[in-house]
């Protein structure tokens, strides 16, 4: 099963490697950009962590916030304020960052700031958007829709693909399981990695109960522990997890972000996780195990 | 009239590269039995950029494959078809004697072969009714 290794950042910032026995990146940080100091501290905060566990990371936060429940709801901070503070983070810390867009006409402004540009779940199949973002070259973090199989993932990779992108990483966030819930099929990690590239598991958003509340989404943040060991397990490149310093008062998936005191556990269980793979699998090889 | 068909060779009567079903590597496999279908041929030639045949892919291969796989058949679709082909095929040159080959079609019970240059770049496809026509004389 190959898959490539894609790179990302560079530019003043710090390159970080994904893909087929490199050590496990973690992608995170707050759901939405809620102001320029909030933003710093959490980059901070996951710096230091991320720093004394040893593992290579990529700030995510996104200015717009365009798939909410309710009209109420946080919107973001807007594309102008949002990659002025993205830039800010970057340049402090020297780590890449993400953002997603969720308009075709977003993708090459984001892109002057974002290392890596993500394409939200609801929206990977839209021809526009994945146009739009492999037209800037940048590395493309592609979400799997709730309500796509994994292989038909290759269809959206193909368009990338076309339009000249070389670089992605497929996400699993979870796929719906009737109304109002999730369920988390570990199978489609390396059904989605045979399409020959990286492959990252999104512990977050795989908790989540979406819009199980009315008019705003659920989760069931204890079970966050357990999937990110079962991915690791199964061969994920990287851990995209949505982090918090204080979870209730979060403007955004207050009831999924990953609790900031937990991160570095989790983390640390991740990177050993990962490592126990890559040495069994080194030492057995990738199983097949069908009968031919 | 018996000299003749000694002398027929394969170049004379085989289908053009036009004339049948050629995809890349990358083809998905649903995407493949369109073509087959839209050629009414039972073998799709699989090349490289290059050119080279690098596998054959035919109705035989999807019966066995139907009755072997498990996966649902939505996920087979997008699968490549290059996953599910011969790759040890067997293949003539234009300047094999139509005979020969119709006994190699004859010998491994086929109704197609791949014809190639001494680079195994694709030339073209060896279909038993054009031969056996060419052969009768009709």
């Amino acid at each position: 099963m190959n898959s490539k290794v894609i790179t990302i950042g560079g530019n003043g910032v710090n390159y970080v490697e994904v893909g087929k026995n490199k050590p496990l990146i973690f992608i995170g940080g707050p759901c939405a950009i809620e102001s320029e100091v909030h933003t710093l501290h959490m980059a901070e905060e996951i710096s230091k962590i991320c720093r004394d566990i040893g593992i290579q990371w990529i700030f995510k936060s996104c200015y717009d916030k365009d798939c909410r429940s309710s009209k109420d709801s946080f919107h973001g901070v807007g594309i102008s304020e949002g990659l002025k503070i993205l830039s800010k983070v970057r340049d402090k810390f020297k780590v890449p960052v993400v953002s997603d867009f969720s308009d075709a006409s977003w993708a090459a402004h984001t892109a002057e700031v974002c290392d890596l540009l993500q394409i939200p779940a609801y929206l990977c199949r839209q021809t526009s958007i994945l146009r739009s973002a492999a037209l800037t070259k940048k590395p493309i973090h592609l979400k799997k829709g709730q309500f796509m199989s994994p292989w038909n993932m290759k269809n959206s990779v193909r368009k990338l693909e076309s339009f000249g992108c070389e670089s992605v990483i497929l996400t699993d966030r979870g796929t719906f399981f009737g109304y109002n819930q999730l369920v988390n099929d570990m199978t489609s990690l390396p059904i989605m990695r045979k399409i020959g590239y990286p492959v990252c598991f999104d512990a977050t958003h795989s908790i989540q109960l979406p819009t199980s509340m009315g008019n705003i989404s659920g989760g069931q943040r204890e079970f966050i522990p357990y999937l990110v060991r079962a991915a690791c397990a199964c061969g994920v490149n990287a851990i995209f997890m949505e982090v918090h310093d204080n979870p209730s008062k979060a403007l955004s998936d207050a009831n999924t972000v990953l609790d900031l005191k937990y991160l570095k556990t989790i983390l640390s269980e991740a990177v050993e996780m990962h490592n126990l793979r890559i040495k069994l699998t080194t030492k057995n090889g990738e199983f097949n195990v069908h009968a031919d | 009239m018996y000299m003749q068909i000694e002398n027929l060779t394969v170049q004379e009567v085989m289908l053009t590269c036009d004339k049948f079903p050629i995809v890349n590597e990358e083809e998905l496999l649903r995407e493949t039995i369109i073509e087959m279908c839209n050629y009414g041929l039972g073998i799709a030639c699989i090349v490289n950029k290059d050119f080279k045949l690098r596998g054959v892919f035919t109705d035989g291969d999807i019966r066995r494959l139907i009755l072997k796989v498990q996966k649902p058949i939505a996920a087979l679709y997008v699968d490549d078809v290059f996953d599910y082909s011969t790759k040890e095929y067997t293949s003539i040159i234009p300047e094999t004697s139509l005979k020969d080959a119709v006994l190699i079609m004859e010998k491994l019970n086929i109704w197609d072969l791949p014809v190639v240059d001494d680079k195994k770049c694709l030339k073209g496809l060896l279909h038993l009714h054009p031969a056996l026509k060419k052969l009768l004389g009709v």
